[in-house]
């Protein structure tokens, strides 16, 4: 399977040849994703056409959906061949660059109010979850640090936070592929089970895009699941989860910190450097962006083109969704991390709606 | 130093954080049309 631990930091760097040569190889899976993106495009604009033209009634499914869906249909059955894994790696790649290009549609002020109240309750969840992945990796016998992994996994950031995470407490290879297997498949699972639960409580757009960003673990779930629910909602969801994202290094610090001490991790020399290099840099650039929007930098119709490039942009990271997912290997990994996973996901889904109830209510989203 | 050395010495993030500012300049510029979805 190809997922996420050997999809981006080497995703043009994977074979020692010219730069030329990898570019190139990157173009069969780019053009693999483009298809399935854009067919889950087609796919929703067709049957919208279809419905009107015949006046049904039926509810718009998104192309996210779609495109989703027709990737794991092909990763699922026929596989995805080696020829197209490169580019089809480059998935989180789009992510990033199409999060950078949203912050067009934020102004500065909203992200300091959004990203001030998303703040505060990433603090409280994830003390609450932390705490309580490590009750249950206990009662579930995993060993010390694949639970640590999990935590940080499902806690922050997802595979990121674990693929950050994994060097600097001195983690098993073996350990690191589980709690990523597990996050992976609950990243799946959340995907089609947080809209509905989104629509079935009649949660507002900014509600829900909050509780899908704080909740779903990997950045694109996130913003799937938060563009399934609607436009607004994506754009919340990303806002949160990247807010979330922003703290992987304090939370990758202190374990590391909590492994040395006991003589079971090396000691981190510089501790600014380390957050630093473990800071997630596209939150500056998408920052950059919303400061240049809000200045008044872009004019309308360019800010539209701008949020179209974003949108086209996640198109092909939706598509990747699917296309790195594979049941068969995820069911290999055993079901003690997944089950861990699962109960601390439903925990921590339930923790952070109780707070985006609490938020809406005493702050006013 | 060769030039995949070079690349290694950037993540993922600056490349992408990269192309992000340089599509958005090109729209600024107005270099690129209009962008349709």
């Amino acid at each position: 399977m190809a997922t996420a631990a050997n999809s981006t930091e080497t995703l043009v760097f994977a074979e020692p040849t010219g730069v030329g040569r990898r570019l190139v190889a990157l173009i069969p899976g780019l053009l693999l994703l483009a298809a399935v993106g854009y067919a889950g495009k087609f796919i929703e604009q067709t049957i919208a056409a279809y419905t009107r033209s015949h006046h049904i009634t039926f509810p718009n499914i998104e192309y996210v959906l779609w495109a989703i869906v027709l990737g794991l249909v092909i990763s699922n059955t026929v596989g995805v061949p080696r020829v197209f894994q490169p580019g089809v790696a480059t998935y989180e790649f789009w992510l990033k660059a199409g999060i950078v290009l949203l912050g067009s549609r934020f102004l500065l002020g909203d992200i300091l109010h959004l990203g001030g109240i998303s703040l505060l309750l990433v603090g409280v969840a994830l003390t609450l979850s932390l705490t309580f992945m490590h009750l249950l990796g206990r009662f579930f016998g995993l060993k010390p640090k694949l639970t640590s992994l999990l935590a940080i996994g499902s806690s922050i950031c997802g595979v990121s936070a674990i693929i950050a995470a994994k060097p600097a407490i001195d983690a098993d290879d073996e350990d690191a592929s589980y709690a990523i297997a597990a996050i992976l498949a609950l990243g799946a699972l959340s995907l089609f089970t947080f809209p509905l639960i989104g629509h079935s409580l009649h949660l507002s757009d900014k509600a829900y895009g909050l509780w899908a960003g704080l909740a779903v673990d990997n950045t694109a779930e996130a913003t799937a699941a938060g563009a399934l629910y609607s436009d607004a909602a994506g754009k919340v969801a990303v806002l949160a989860k990247t807010t979330r994202n922003a703290l992987i290094g304090f939370v990758v610090l202190g374990y590391a910190i909590y492994w040395a001490s006991q003589g079971q991790a090396q000691s981190i020399g510089n501790k600014a450097e380390f957050l630093w290099k473990k800071f997630p840099k596209f939150v500056l650039g998408f920052l950059l962006i919303s400061l240049l929007a809000t200045l008044g930098y872009f004019t309308k119709p360019q800010l539209t083109s701008l949020a179209n490039l974003s949108r086209w942009a996640f198109l092909l990271t939706f598509a990747g969704v699917g296309l790195r997912t594979s049941f068969r290997e995820l069911g290999k990994q055993g079901w003690r991390p997944f089950a861990v996973g699962a109960i601390g996901e439903i925990f921590i889904a339930l923790v952070t709606l109780g707070l985006v109830f609490g938020a809406d209510r005493l702050l006013h989203l | 130093m060769s030039g995949s050395k070079a690349l290694r010495r950037f993540s993922l993030d600056i490349y992408a954080v990269g192309l992000a500012l340089a599509l958005a300049l090109l729209v600024r510029l107005n270099v690129l049309p209009a962008v349709k979805w």
